[in-house]
């Protein structure tokens, strides 16, 4: 599988992280249609995406890491200020659901 | 992450989302009929609310798309038609995709809005009610706010600030300008589409005069603003890739932009009077006519909404997004447009069909072009506060940055643009 994560070599270096992701999503049922909804304003950019584009496609992508990588934006140890600034005002639990989301969605286009 | 734990995954979350798509996406209809969504204006605005309304409700609202163009060309990106960078075909995009997304299409003006019928009126008479309105007009240009300037000036001077022709005439007469011939650029003042776009635009200007190795012309900006978006980077930027070629005069050395003449291509100031090959006038903009028709504007030429639902604070009926509407912190750009359009959209769902409601949430990211693979961005996050739409934080290139990281923002504003592009049209 080629699936280009950004955060990956980040997650893996952290794998505590990953384990207590992955306990917060066992124990607690994201909210699939808060993600649907919020995930309209990733599709602007996102949307059209394939892997190797410089804004990557994001559907497919396992719950857990989807979630590492986009709190990495928000905590800025990942770089880009558009990422950043989209990830800044999500919740633990918006992320969640986005996550969740996107691990399943069909593309909308 | 292996293949194996993933796709193991994805099959058992896809079960619980089939399940979840049939009981919570699928809305309630009140009342006996279908509820009626009626859209004026197929921009980023309207066409991304008829898009989401009638693929979210999945045909429990019955939508209908107002827009006389079968071919709509984006403002978006149309600077990069200019600088040769897209060809015309790449940013002119059909509706034909509309009617899969379960949205009925009818390629008309909108004459009038009846309030009280709760009817638009098309340009032939017929009449289309509605239960909600969308009203997304884009801008009307404000002809007369630059003296001698008129609709038939604009066919001498383009203004170019809507699509389609208007757009081709600048770019044949930037084709056709010979080495040592002035252009000058009458930039608009606040508030305005793209706030960027002109900078954008007068950067193009220079690439294609460098790129035909025209070393003796230059690009006058008379700006009656004393700053402009991203000032500091496009400036940084002019003097690495231009110099000397552009220059930019606030309304303390111009002292005033008295006027234009399109019989003589003379541009005159409080201070000279230039005479151009090429004139670019970007003349004050207002909200498109029919939303002036219908009430929906204040003293300020555009229209008031509310920051929660993108709701006309005139009529609780109709919804205003993109150029037209009051935005508050946020800038009149399709990205904006298309983010206000989602909220408007889930409001409308909402009230039609029961749908849940998620709190407003609006975001922005503009990307310009200065020189190939030289491209800067600004971007924020906003939220409803203080009775407008507030920006909540936000970002912008700097000077000094690396070309790694600017080829970069291109390459993220090419992905942008087939993104909402495809969100928007389908
Ligand atoms: C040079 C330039 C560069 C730009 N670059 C960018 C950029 O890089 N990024 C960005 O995000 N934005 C950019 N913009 C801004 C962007 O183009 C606009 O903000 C956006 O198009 C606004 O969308 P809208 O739907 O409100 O209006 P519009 O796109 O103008 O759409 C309005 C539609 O309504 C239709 N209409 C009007 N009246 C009626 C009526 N009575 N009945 C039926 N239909 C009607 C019109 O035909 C039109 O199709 C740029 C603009 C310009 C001029
Ligand atoms: C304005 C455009 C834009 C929007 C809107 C946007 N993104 Fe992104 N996204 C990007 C860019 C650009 C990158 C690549 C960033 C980098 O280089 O690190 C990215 C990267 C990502 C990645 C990493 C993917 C990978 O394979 O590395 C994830 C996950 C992601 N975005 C999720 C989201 C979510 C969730 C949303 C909506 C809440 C969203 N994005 C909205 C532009 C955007």
């Amino acid at each position: 599988m080629t699936m280009r994560v950004r955060g990956a070599a980040l997650v893996l270096t952290a794998g505590f992280f990953v384990a207590a992701a992955a306990e917060t999503a066992a124990t607690r049922a994201a909210d699939i249609e808060l993600g649907r909804y919020l995930s309209s304003e990733c599709v602007t950019c996102h949307g059209a995406a394939k892997a190797h584009d410089t804004i990557p496609n994001i559907y497919g992508i396992s719950e857990t890491t989807f979630a590492e990588v986009v709190k990495a934006y928000r905590d800025k140890s990942l770089a880009n200020p558009v990422m950043q600034n989209i990830a800044g005002r999500l919740s633990d639990d918006d992320i969640a659901a986005l996550a969740a989301y996107f691990a399943t969605a069909e593309r909308q286009q | 992450m292996t293949d194996m734990t993933r796709r193991n995954f994805s099959r058992l979350a896809g079960a619980s989302l089939a399940t979840l798509s049939t009981s919570l996406f699928a809305p309630a209809v009140l009342g006996q009929g279908k509820p009626r969504l009626v859209v004026i204006g197929g921009g980023p605005g309207g066409a991304t609310v008829a898009r989401y309304v009638a693929k979210e409700s999945a045909g429990a609202v019955d939508v209908t798309l107002i827009e006389p163009l079968k071919q709509f060309t984006t403002c978006f990106f149309s600077n990069l038609y200019v600088g040769g960078f897209r060809d015309y075909n790449s940013i002119t995009h059909g509706y034909d995709k509309m009617q899969k997304s379960g949205v009925k299409m009818v390629h008309a003006m909108a004459a009038g809005i009846d309030r009280g019928k709760r009817e638009v009126t098309l340009a032939d008479g017929s009449k289309v009610g509605y239960d909600r309105l969308v009203v997304a007009p884009g801008i009307d240009i404000k002809f007369d706010s630059v003296p001698g300037y008129s609709e038939a000036a604009a066919e001498v001077m383009p203004h170019a600030w809507k699509p389609g022709a208007q757009t081709q005439l600048l770019v044949k007469k930037l084709n056709a300008l010979e080495d040592g011939d002035l252009i000058v650029m009458v930039a608009p003042p606040n508030p305005y589409r793209c706030p960027p776009g002109p900078y954008e635009r007068v950067s193009m200007f220079a690439h294609v005069l460098k790129t035909k190795g025209h070393t003796k012309s230059k690009i006058i900006v008379l700006d009656p603003k004393p700053t402009f978006s991203k000032q500091g980077v496009f400036m940084e930027g002019w003097e690495k890739h231009y110099p000397g070629v552009i220059e930019w005069q606030d309304p303390k050395v111009h002292g005033g932009i008295k006027g234009v003449n399109p019989a003589t291509g003379e541009v005159i100031t409080d201070f000279a009077t230039y005479k151009a090959r090429l004139v670019n006038v970007i003349p004050a903009q207002m909200a498109g006519k029919i939303a002036r028709d219908a009430g929906l504007t204040n003293q300020s030429g555009f229209c008031p909404i509310d920051a929660v639902s993108m709701k006309s604070t005139v009529d609780p009926n109709i919804f205003v997004t993109g150029d037209a509407s009051i935005a508050g912190d946020m800038p009149k750009s399709a990205f904006a447009a298309n983010s206000q359009a989602k909220v408007a959209a889930m409001t409308i769902r909402a009230e039609l069909t029961k749908s849940r409601a998620f709190p407003a949430r609006y975001a922005n990211t503009c990307w310009s072009l200065i020189a190939p693979d030289d491209d800067i961005k600004v971007g924020a996050a906003y939220e409803p506060g203080d009775g407008k739409i507030k920006q909540t934080s936000g970002f912008v290139s700097q000077r000094g940055e690396s070309a790694d990281l600017r080829k970069q923002n291109y390459k993220e504003s090419v992905d942008w643009y087939n993104g909402i592009v495809a969100d928007v049209f389908g």
